[in-house]
């Protein structure tokens, strides 16, 4: 039970780091006057990660204060499948991209075409994305395998 | 895969809070696994029947 609390001040400290890189890229990004789209997919990334850890956190703290595990072989499960999904997920959500890679550059950043950075965010903040949906819906309703 | 936890925990006067405890779980573990949504590991299975005083036969209709 210790430990399980250790960890979650762990997860707690990572989130609010996460969380003050987010509002200091934004901070950079509003001096640099990046006027379009794209330039919140960078910030779109760590706000994933601190909702859904926001999330886990609230649901995991009152179990571990009443002596409960935070972890069991059920919540190992969700995680481990949602993981597997949303790579799935992701490797259409690239391929996505790449073929619509005209759409995004305009509509986004205003451009021709996008460049590898642009491309790799795309990919993370949809696999982060995915993840957090499948989450989601392993853990409410999802049969386990 | 049905089951029995919630008529050997009610026999025992146990609420799902104090079989997650036992068993090292958490509490939503045992809720999925009452409603029929979750199929527990054989360790698992193994553990429930033991804090149940029964067997996993008896707590577990593998018929499906």
């Amino acid at each position: 039970m210790k430990n399980d609390k250790f960890r979650l001040i762990i997860i707690a400290i990572l989130t609010i780091t996460v969380l003050a890189i987010a509002v200091l890229y934004t901070f950079e990004s509003i001096i640099m006057k990046e006027k379009n789209l794209g330039a919140l997919i960078p910030f779109l990334i760590p706000v994933i990660i601190v909702v859904f850890m926001v999330f886990f956190i609230k649901r995991r703290y009152k179990d571990v204060k009443e002596g409960m595990p935070m972890e069991d072989e059920r919540s190992k499960k969700v995680i481990t499948q949602a993981a597997a999904k949303s790579f799935y997920f992701s490797l259409y959500w690239l391929l996505a991209i790449s073929w619509f890679e005209p759409f995004f550059a305009r509509v986004l950043f205003g451009g021709e075409k996008l460049d590898a950075g642009q491309t790799v965010g795309g990919g993370i903040a949809g696999m982060a994305i995915f993840f957090f949906i499948f989450w989601l819906y392993y853990d409410k309703k999802g049969k386990l395998i | 895969m049905k089951n029995r936890i919630k008529e050997f925990r009610a026999k025992y006067d146990l609420t799902q809070e104090d079989l997650a405890r036992k068993v090292g779980v958490r509490r939503e573990t045992i809720i999925y696994l009452e409603q029929n949504k979750y199929n527990p590991s054989l360790n698992l299975a193994h553990d429930i029947a033991k804090a149940l005083k029964t067997t996993i036969d008896e707590l577990f209709d593998f018929r499906d």
